[in-house]
């Protein structure tokens, strides 16, 4: 399939099912007297109120012959495999008792809608109410022009680092950027393979390459295009060239053996995002240099709470520790200095190839807000592919998940 | 040297004590208490603790310190790629918290034989608590085929209580009041 522009597609926590296919729940409804809706419904909403369903309606109006409205009501919810006499709360028996109503079992969307689609099919069973869903991080509703233009372009600055190592392979890369002044923090590509570090080998020299990359982005633009036409000429001449991309093949470093004789150390969990965090790790400590070892408790990950695995017992740690952990984070990130960041907090990170469950539960750890990548990985991506950390609810912090789908002449068809 | 290796031998709790004396150099450094130590053949080839609040870098975990520690040496002995997934293969790992997702994903990447952890990891745990990363290898495939893991063993809830004890003493005492007092 051609694609001729550049787009933003967000990756939901779920999997998207198609409209007719969305989850439903069982619930006693009945017919009743048109003029005894309302007292009804009344006392319905205090004996048996739709807690999990809030956005079913309970009223449902239909239009039978003779243009006569007939109006049912839903009673309460349907427990599965339960006599319903037996579940029901007394106050609902009396009610049927007292109207001589004839309970059935009707089916209702067991989730609020999340587009206008969903929501038209779930009426088709029994009304629901329809508010498109907000969300907290920006986005996932819509780009601005303005901010489209901004994510093309860094995303062409990791683009243009695929093919930048020194064993002229293309590998995945990552870009670490503060969008509230569309600034480069920090940048990496996969250095599962690097020549070796005889020059620059403290970690605190690898963010130095950064201003380059600005350069690149604000005034050079030239620049860019032309390394995405050398990476569609080297993709020409060697078309397996992607088994250098570390999060699409992790558990293949045991067989490189390519680069014999020349001067290079290697390290199977070098992925790109990785060192792109260490990078803006050593950022971080040489922009804030003295508030490294103050005591300030960054690490909040290890555990929140925790429990024994004992045949026997289960035992689980006081939630409250567990609150304090998150309140430390916060207060040790923005009260000790207010520019400082805490970690990534606020940055988004570009990455070319979807990232494994390695780069992927990273990122969670470092709190980047937002993930754009360009290429899905199907052997062993964490955002949607093999598995979707942005849907797994216990995780402490949740990013928000973009694919940005390139235009065919800055990749070529090859590439994908 | 499987015969060392049973969940209660004394071998095993050995170890994990170690595991236990990095998770304490750790908070001696005012580091969230987790620590871990690489076995070979019945000796500790390597070490590692949390070092995320030095480093400013939150994936910094004791298994990722120990694993550098110990790719290093093995490179700077020159073998290859080969031969040190081959050396990966026999190496168990002991640490006192079951291993996140990215360790998980990390152990399960470099190919190892097993891992004993303490204390279960209900918010980020990659060995059976949030995912199962050890076991979503492609054991039925011949072992040749690396483009899947094979995935690893894994028993947990060793020494959990000491784990779990270092971890409570960590927040109790760095946080007495919802603030965190700089020692
Ligand atoms: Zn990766
Ligand atoms: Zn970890």
């Amino acid at each position: 399939m051609m694609n001729n522009k550049w787009e933003i597609i967000h990756i939901p926590d779920k999997p998207p099912v198609p409209p007719n296919q969305q989850p439903t729940a069982d619930v006693f409804a009945s017919v009743i007297e048109p003029k005894l809706a309302n007292t009804i419904v009344r006392r319905l909403n205090q004996i048996a109120p739709l807690e999990n369903l809030r956005h079913v309606k309970r009223v449902r109006k239909n239009c039978i012959d003779g243009g006569k409205n007939q109006i049912s009501i839903i009673l309460c919810v349907a427990l599965k495999g339960e006599n319903w006499l037996e579940g029901t709360p007394d106050g609902i028996l009396e009610l049927i008792n007292a109207y001589q109503l004839s309970p059935f079992i009707a089916k209702v969307a067991k989730y609020a809608a999340l587009s206008k689609e969903e929501w038209e099919e779930q009426c088709k069973l029994w009304p629901t109410s329809y508010h498109p869903p907000t969300y907290n991080i920006d986005g996932i509703t819509g780009f601005s022009e303005d901010d489209s233009q901004s994510i093309f372009n860094f995303m062409k600055v990791a683009i243009e680092l695929t093919s930048s190592n020194p064993f002229n392979q293309i590998v995945n890369a990552a870009v670490i950027v503060d969008p509230s002044v569309r600034q480069v923090i920090a940048s990496a590509y996969d250095q599962t393979c690097y020549e070796h570090p005889s020059v620059n080998n403290t970690s605190g020299t690898r963010f130095s390459c950064q201003p380059e990359i600005c350069t690149a982005l604000q005034s050079d633009a030239n620049r860019v295009e032309m390394n995405e036409q050398s990476i569609l000429n080297r993709i020409d001449q060697c078309p397996l060239s992607y088994s250098g991309v570390s999060c699409l093949y992790p558990w293949q470093w045991k067989e490189k053996h390519q680069y014999a004789g020349k001067n290079y150390a290697w390290h199977p969990l070098r992925h790109a995002a990785l060192v792109a965090i260490e990078n803006a790790a050593a950022r971080d400590r040489h922009l804030f240099p003295g508030l490294g070892n103050s005591g300030l408790s960054i690490q909040v990950d290890h555990m929140q709470s925790s429990s024994i695995i004992n045949p026997a017992k289960r035992q689980k740690i006081p939630s409250e520790v567990a609150e304090d952990m998150t309140l430390k984070a916060c207060t040790d990130g923005f009260h000790s200095e207010a520019v400082r960041p805490y970690l990534c907090t606020g940055f988004d990170i570009y990455l070319v190839w979807e990232p494994c469950a390695m780069c992927a539960m990273a990122l969670v750890h470092q709190r980047i807000r937002r993930i754009f990548y360009a290429f899905p990985n199907p052997n062993a991506g964490a955002l949607g592919s093999v598995y979707r950390l942005q849907g797994e609810k216990s995780l402490n912090h949740h990013y928000a998940v973009f694919r940005i789908l390139l235009p065919e002449e800055v990749f070529g068809k090859k590439f994908i | 040297m499987a015969s060392v290796n049973g969940k209660d031998s004394s071998a095993t709790l050995a170890f994990m004590e170690l595991a236990i004396q990095q998770a304490k150099l750790a908070m001696e450094s005012l580091e969230v208490p987790v620590g871990c130590v690489i076995v070979e053949d019945g000796k500790v080839v390597a070490s590692g603790r949390n070092r995320t609040t030095e480093t400013r870098n939150a994936t910094r975990h004791a298994e990722m310190e120990a694993i550098d520690v110990l790719l290093e040496q093995l490179q700077k002995l020159g073998l290859s790629e080969a031969e040190v997934a081959e050396k990966f293969s026999g190496f168990d790992f002991y640490v006192t918290c079951e291993p996140c997702i990215m360790c998980a994903m990390a152990l399960s990447i470099l190919g190892i034989r097993e891992v004993y952890y303490g204390c279960a990891n209900d918010k980020f745990g990659g060995c059976g608590s949030i995912l199962s990363i050890h076991s979503s290898g492609s054991e039925h495939l011949s072992s040749d085929d690396t483009s899947k893991g094979k995935g690893f063993k894994c028993t947990g809830g060793i020494m959990a209580s000491e784990a779990i004890s270092l971890l409570r003493s960590f927040y109790e005492q760095g946080n007495p009041n919802g603030l965190h007092a700089n020692v």
